[in-house]
Parts: C-alpha cells; structure tokens; sequence
C-alpha cells in the first residue's frame, strides 16, 4: 500500500515536471524569436534626439541637391535656347569658363572681407600657425585668401625651411614677419569667428606668444595665382 | 530515498529554469524599450527615411543631368576650336576645383588611433585633426592634384576642424581610421611621407597606426556640395 502510494507520486510528479518543462522551454523559445525580431537597422535603432539632428542633416543636403539641379537645369536650357547660335553659345561657355577661373584662382578678385596681420613676439610665426589660420578662415566661409599676396588656392602648402628661417606658400618664398593675410567673404562672420574668446584664432596666437590684430574692411583685393597650375597625374573618371 | 532525489532534480531543474528565464527578462526589457520608442518615434523614423530617398532620388538625377549638360556642351562646341578649347579648360578647372570624378595613381594612407594605450599620454595615442592638416599638407608639398579622406574631397573652401571630440571635414562628422588618398607623382607622395622624421614616423612613434602605399588609379570622387561664390569678384 505504502509502496504504491510512491509509486503514484512519482508518476505525478514525473508528469509534472514534464509539463513545467515543456511550458518553461516553449516560454523561452517564444523569448528567443522576439529578440532576434527586435535587432533592426541602424535608423531603427536611433533615439529621437539623433534621428532629429539625421532628420535635418538630410534636409539640408536635399535642399544642396535641389539647389544644384535648378542650377544646372538653367544652363541646360540657355544652351538648348542658344543651340542655334554659335556665337550665343560662345558667350555662355565664356562665363562659365569665367565663374570658374574666379573660383580656381586664375582672376584678380575683390570683396568685403577682413585683414589679420601676424608677427612674431615671444615666438615666432611659424607654418603651422598660417595653417591653422587659412583653416579657420575657411571654416568661416573664406572664398579668397592670399598670405603676403600669394594666392592660397585648394593645394597649396604651407611648409617651414631652413631650419625655420623662412616659409614657403606656393614654392614661394615669402618675406619674413609680419605675415599679412587677406580673406575675402562675409566679414562679420569671418572676424566673429576668428575673434571668439579663448578658442577664435586671435587669441590662440596671442597665447602661443604670437601678435595678431584684425581688421575689417569693405574692399580686399587679392591677386591671382601667379603660376600655372598643372594637372599631371589626375584625369576624369570615366564612368560606364 | 526516492523522493529526495526527485526533490532534488526537480529543485535544481527549476532553479536553472528561473535563472534562464530571468536573464532572457533582463534581455528583454532593455531591447523593450527600443521596440517602445520605435512605436513612439516611428512618424520622424518614417521622415527620415524617406528624406533619404528623396536626397537618393535628386542625387541621381543630377548625376544625369550632368551628363546631358556636358553632352550638350561638346555639341555646342564642335565645330568651333575656340570654343573646344574653352571647354577643355573649364573641364580642367571642375577637376581642380573638385567637381568631377578623378582617377590616378598615387599614394594611400590609413592613420588610426592607437590600440594598446599605455597611459604615459593618451592624448598622444589618438589622430588629431592637425596630424590630419598635417599630412595634407605634406600631400600638397609633393604635389597632390587631387585629396580624399574619407569620402571627403577637399577643395578651396574645405576645413578640417576639431569640435569637442568630433572631427568635421566640409561639415561632415569623420572618425578613425582615417582613409586618405591622393593623386599625383607616387614616388614624390610617396617619398615625402616615409623620409624619416615625416609627420607618418611621428604619428607612428607615438603608438599609432599609420601606412602608406603606392596604388594604381585611385578613384577620387567629386565634392558633395555646391562650390559657388557670393562675395568674391573679379576686380577690375
């Protein structure tokens, strides 16, 4: 009697136990699936803050393209207007080939802009430091910069020789202190940029022991590349 | 006897079991609460989404815009060499200003922070964006007619500029490692860049990693933006 009565306990408990099991591991498994369902891409996976600033980033881009296209699509239609006429077509090819000269480099130009002249005082001016300024001048929007009237274009080095005797623009030797630079572009933001307290340009030379004074004008004149700028190496990339 | 010993499995099988199922809830909360704010940020999700597509959409037909306009500028041209060679030039200045695609031979280089830091200066085991400007401009001095770094191709108006911890280049936020390419004369980029003592040994010495190798026609794609000018002219 004693004895069956385990053995029925046991069948209970095996059944039990057998059921508890099935239940715990289908539990899991369901667990399992809803994670592997929950790794998304990354856009998926932004906070709402990020997918704002990514929301805004794109935006901006579009409208860059958008702005491109309305360009491009108006140079298409004044040369299918002109096709006709060789000497309209001409003139268009003229000012395209004008617009891109001020651009490269290859054209006296003149703007509001500001004039930074630096010397030496503790320290003296060295490359790196007109680097760092044709650097900061561009972040502000610089369209033309020349450093003692040589022209800064999108290759140009800026490099220390002679045991920093001198430094070299271009493959130019240029004068010694004071090094004036000129940058053409919006000249309120450019010399709010460059003067900002602690971090603006101005007062990152003054500490590193350097004079820095900024003006801002109305009218900058900054002169041409004064050379020819070769393509060697490079051509277009020609897709199929 | 018996009965202990299923006392026993079945304490130790339902002790593993909950243990289980309490890391698989733990698990699931924190990927909860990602499946909550994709319900609750799905309208801006969706936004970007499709600003995306639509930035796709404009890219390409830019992209073909763009051949229709050469085409019809060599038409325009053909039959007049004045107007060819003007043409030619003005192709010329969109390679430099960095308008175009551009193929070539030339030289690349990958810096990346260091990856066993030692604690002498940690400041010193990361790439900074002035070992960028440089190394740039170690490119230029021997000649470079065409920079990239990643993805970014620099042009007149490009800075590389530092923001708390975030290195920019045209705007874009970029992180090591850093992929440069460059094309012109490989063996003056080359030379410059692994003579002793060049801005590569230093970033080296100090624990970090940086390579340079020649490579035949790099690819260099054109700058993504619009170079255009608002304040400069031509001066009388």
């Amino acid at each position: 009697m004693k004895k069956f009565k385990i053995r029925g306990d046991i069948t209970v408990v095996t059944v039990v136990i057998f059921i508890v099991c099935i239940v715990l591991v289908s539990v899991m498994f369901m667990q399992f699936r809803t994670i592997e369902q929950t790794e998304i891409t990354q856009i998926e996976t932004m906070r709402e803050s990020e997918l704002r600033t990514a929301l805004s980033e794109w935006k901006t881009k579009y409208e860059e393209l958008e702005k491109q296209l309305e360009e491009i699509d108006d140079k298409i239609n004044e040369y299918n207007e002109t096709i006709e006429n060789n000497e309209e077509t001409a003139k268009l090819i003229d000012e395209e080939l004008k617009e891109s000269n001020i651009l490269v480099g290859k054209t006296d130009v003149e703007g509001e802009g500001v004039i930074i002249t630096l010397n030496n005082n503790s320290k003296n001016v060295k490359a790196y430091d007109l680097i760092d300024l044709v650097n900061e001048l561009r972040y502000a929007g610089a369209e033309a910069i020349s450093i003692n009237n040589t022209r800064v274009l999108a290759m140009t080095d800026i490099i220390d020789m002679a045991n920093d005797t001198y430094i070299m623009v271009n493959l130019e030797r240029l004068e010694g202190a004071p090094y004036v630079i000129k940058a053409i572009g919006n000249k309120e933001y450019i010399s709010s940029i460059l003067s900002l307290k602690g971090s603006g340009f101005i007062d990152r030379a003054t500490t590193n022991g350097l004079t820095a004074s900024l003006e801002v004008k109305n009218k900058i004149e900054i002169p041409k590349y004064n050379g020819e700028i070769k393509i060697e190496y490079m051509k277009e990339l020609v897709k199929e | 006897m018996v009965k202990r010993k299923i006392a026993i499995t079945l304490g130790i099988m339902c002790f593993l079991l909950t243990i289980a199922l309490c890391v698989q809830i733990k698990t699931m909360d924190s990927a909860s609460s990602t499946v909550s704010r994709t319900l609750s940020d799905n309208g801006l999700r969706d936004e970007v989404l499709k600003m995306k597509a639509k930035y796709d959409d404009a890219s390409k037909e830019l992209e073909q815009k763009e051949k229709e306009l050469e085409k019809i500028r060599q038409a325009a041209t053909q039959n007049d060499t004045t107007s060819e060679a003007k043409e030619k030039e003005l192709k010329q200045n969109n390679m430099i200003l960095g308008n175009i695609d551009v193929t070539g031979d030339g030289v690349e280089i990958v810096l990346a922070d260091a990856t066993v830091k030692n604690n002498l200066n940690p400041s010193l085991q990361i790439i900074h964006y002035d070992d960028l400007q440089l190394v740039v401009n170690e490119l230029k001095n021997a000649g470079a007619e065409a920079i990239e770094i990643n993805g970014q191709r620099l042009v007149n108006t490009s800075a590389i500029t530092c923001e708390g911890n975030i290195i920019k280049i045209n705007g874009e936020r970029i992180g090591s490692p850093f992929y440069i390419k460059a094309i012109g004369s490989q063996s003056l980029l080359y030379g410059a860049l692994t003579r002793a003592g060049s801005i590569i040994d230093w970033i080296k010495n100090d624990g970090n990693t940086a390579e340079v190798k020649k490579v035949d026609n790099i690819t260099i794609s054109k700058y993504v933006g619009t170079i255009s000018h608002d304040y400069i002219k031509e001066s009388k």
